[in-house]
């Protein structure tokens, strides 16, 4: 299991430098078409070919794949900071507060996800620049991503507020904001931890979901969504399979993400 | 204890009432006083009421649900119209509390050091090298090492008897005039509950603190007690000095607490043990009943 871990840590850090570093791997810049080599078959020039508009697709696959790799642990980030906020003052105020807080957020987990999203999403402007369209479709689901973690942590820190240290802490004449960031937020921290790696994958997989769909990040600029959507046409595929690459490299990033967490971050 | 600390008016006076939801009247009419550098102890069976008195001394009786009413008089002034804010700038430093489980009563995400150093910083706004000093004072004052070493070490890597012992020196940090030990030895082996009880004993005469000693062991108490109060369904029945109350009893319950006390078995050569393996464990040894007399 130890060996699985350190590969997949090992992949995701190699996959990771070469997005980061994507302006000095790439061949070409991801947005430059080959118009003489459309839909071109891998070669030496074009490491996966090119794509219907005669873009170089590895350049492609680098840079989408540094958006997801990016935005994903942000949007994740944000998550878990919202469900720390929401789910920690929650059980840390109990009462009426955590019932009204934990009612909004069973109603929240209630609709189907990926449906609000798709809604939410249609909702805003979809006719935006690239980058706008990239911090639209991240905050999105940084923003409807919190509401699993929160009911974990609220769970979590009720727990705390009930226990002995916490007593001892109110004894000694801690309490109010200083009591939840000084002994129950670093008790959070495993929780919180577990539930940012947890989202990561998910999210890079509703980016690319929104992105299929055509709701996620804009042309030019490349996601994993995006390039998904390639394969949405057929017909070429038997003669193109390395159209299918995006995919392989999704599911082998999410993969890791996976066998790089601790068995005990899973289980949280 | 001095005669003249006997007379002297009262750092705690309790005359209260308290009960939680669904069980009323856990204390009934409550008296209690405890005097300047005196260790009262407080006995009385488990469920009685002891624990509710720590935390309606120290009003968090509302963490349980609990309500109480009467008066908390400490050094003169009623505590009980307080509000939550002033009572969080007396907690700790005026009146501190040693809870029974010591392992669990400190944070186990914390450092002992960043444990001890938010105790210290929650009164005082003090440079980190006072602080540091306050911090080292403390655990010398509890017989621990005050080294890095230490400091930097979590809670799970203690012993039971070094975690209460951390409980004490955060309790003493401010040097607080009433120290309330709620079963501090409950948790502990004999050995170390000796040793917790003597460091009691003399952190009272150092720092001229009066201890409120809770504990259902009575024979703990008696050891360190100047006075011992006998708690019964949210009563004092009896507050004596400890001598007189054990060798004169005046109240039924009480007497019935003394002669429940475990009296050792006192083996002689040529009895006949159920168990033969037995005998060359208590070969020689001579078990006698403790002295009760203080």
């Amino acid at each position: 299991m130890k060996v699985a871990r350190i590969t997949a840590l090992a992949f995701l850090v190699v996959v990771s430098a070469a997005c980061l570093f994507a302006d000095f791997v790439a061949p070409a810049p991801y947005a430059r078409q080959f118009r003489d080599v459309p839909d071109a078959a891998p070669s030496h020039q074009h490491l996966l070919g090119t794509d219907s508009l005669g873009r170089d697709r590895f350049s492609r696959v680098l840079y989408g794949t540094r958006v997801s790799l990016l935005l994903a642990p942000a949007a994740a980030l944000l998550a878990s900071i919202l469900a720390a906020l929401i789910g920690g003052t929650a059980g840390f105020v109990g009462g009426w507060l955590e019932r009204c807080v934990m009612a909004a957020t069973d109603l929240f987990l209630s609709l189907p996800w990926l449906f609000l999203l798709i809604t939410v999403r249609a909702l805003l402007p979809l006719n935006t620049a690239p980058f706008t369209s990239v911090l639209i479709t991240f905050a999105l689901l940084g923003c409807l991503g919190w509401a699993a973690a929160a009911r974990v942590i609220c769970a979590d820190a009720r727990t705390f507020c009930q226990s002995d240290f916490i007593l001892r802490a109110r004894a000694s004449g801690s309490g109010g904001f200083r009591l939840l960031w000084r002994h129950i937020v670093p008790n959070l921290k495993p929780v919180l931890y577990a539930q940012f790696w947890i989202a990561v994958p998910v999210f890079i997989l509703a980016e690319a979901n929104l992105g299929a769909l055509g709701l996620g990040v804009a042309e030019p600029l490349p996601s994993w969504g995006s390039l998904l959507r390639e394969l949405e046409s057929f017909s070429p595929l038997s003669s193109q399979p390395w159209q299918f690459v995006p995919l392989v490299l999704l599911i082998a990033v999410v993969s890791c993400f996976h066998l790089a967490m601790k068995k005990q971050e899973l289980s949280v | 204890m001095p005669e003249l600390l006997m007379n002297a008016q009262p750092v705690l006076s309790l005359r209260l009432s308290a009960s939680y939801p669904g069980r009323p009247a856990v204390l009934r009419d409550l008296a209690l006083d405890v005097r300047p550098r005196e260790i009262l102890g407080l006995v009385g069976q488990s469920g009685c009421g002891k624990s509710t008195m720590a935390l309606a001394i120290l009003k968090l009786l509302f963490l349980k649900g609990g309500k109480m009413s009467g008066s908390i008089q400490f050094n003169g002034r009623d505590l009980l119209p307080l509000k939550e804010k002033e009572m969080r700038g007396l907690r700790g430093k005026e009146i501190a509390l040693v809870s029974q489980s010591p392992i669990s009563s400190l944070n186990p995400a914390l450092r002992i050091r960043t444990q001890m150093e938010e105790a210290w910083n929650i009164h005082r706004r003090t440079t980190r090298e006072e602080c540091t000093r306050a911090v080292l004072g403390a655990l010398e004052s509890v017989s621990l090492p005050a080294d890095e070493t230490f400091l930097r070490q979590y809670p799970a890597q203690l012993s039971v008897g070094q975690a209460q012992r951390v409980l004490i020196a955060m309790a003493v940090l401010h040097r607080p005039p009433l120290l309330i030990a709620d079963e501090p030895t409950s948790a502990l082996d004999i050995i170390i509950q000796s040793e917790v009880l003597e460091l009691f004993s003399s952190l009272s005469r150092k720092l001229g603190m009066s201890i409120l000693y809770i504990s259902h062991d009575l024979l703990s108490v008696a050891k360190i007690s100047h006075r011992v109060a006998v708690m019964s369904q949210g009563e004092i029945v009896e507050c004596r000095k400890t001598a007189e109350l054990f060798t004169n009893p005046l109240h039924a319950y009480t007497r019935k607490l003394i002669a429940a006390l475990p009296v050792a078995p006192a083996f002689s050569s040529g009895e006949t043990l159920v168990y033969p393996e037995h005998a060359t464990m208590i070969a020689g040894a001579e078990l006698k009943t403790p002295n009760l007399t203080m």
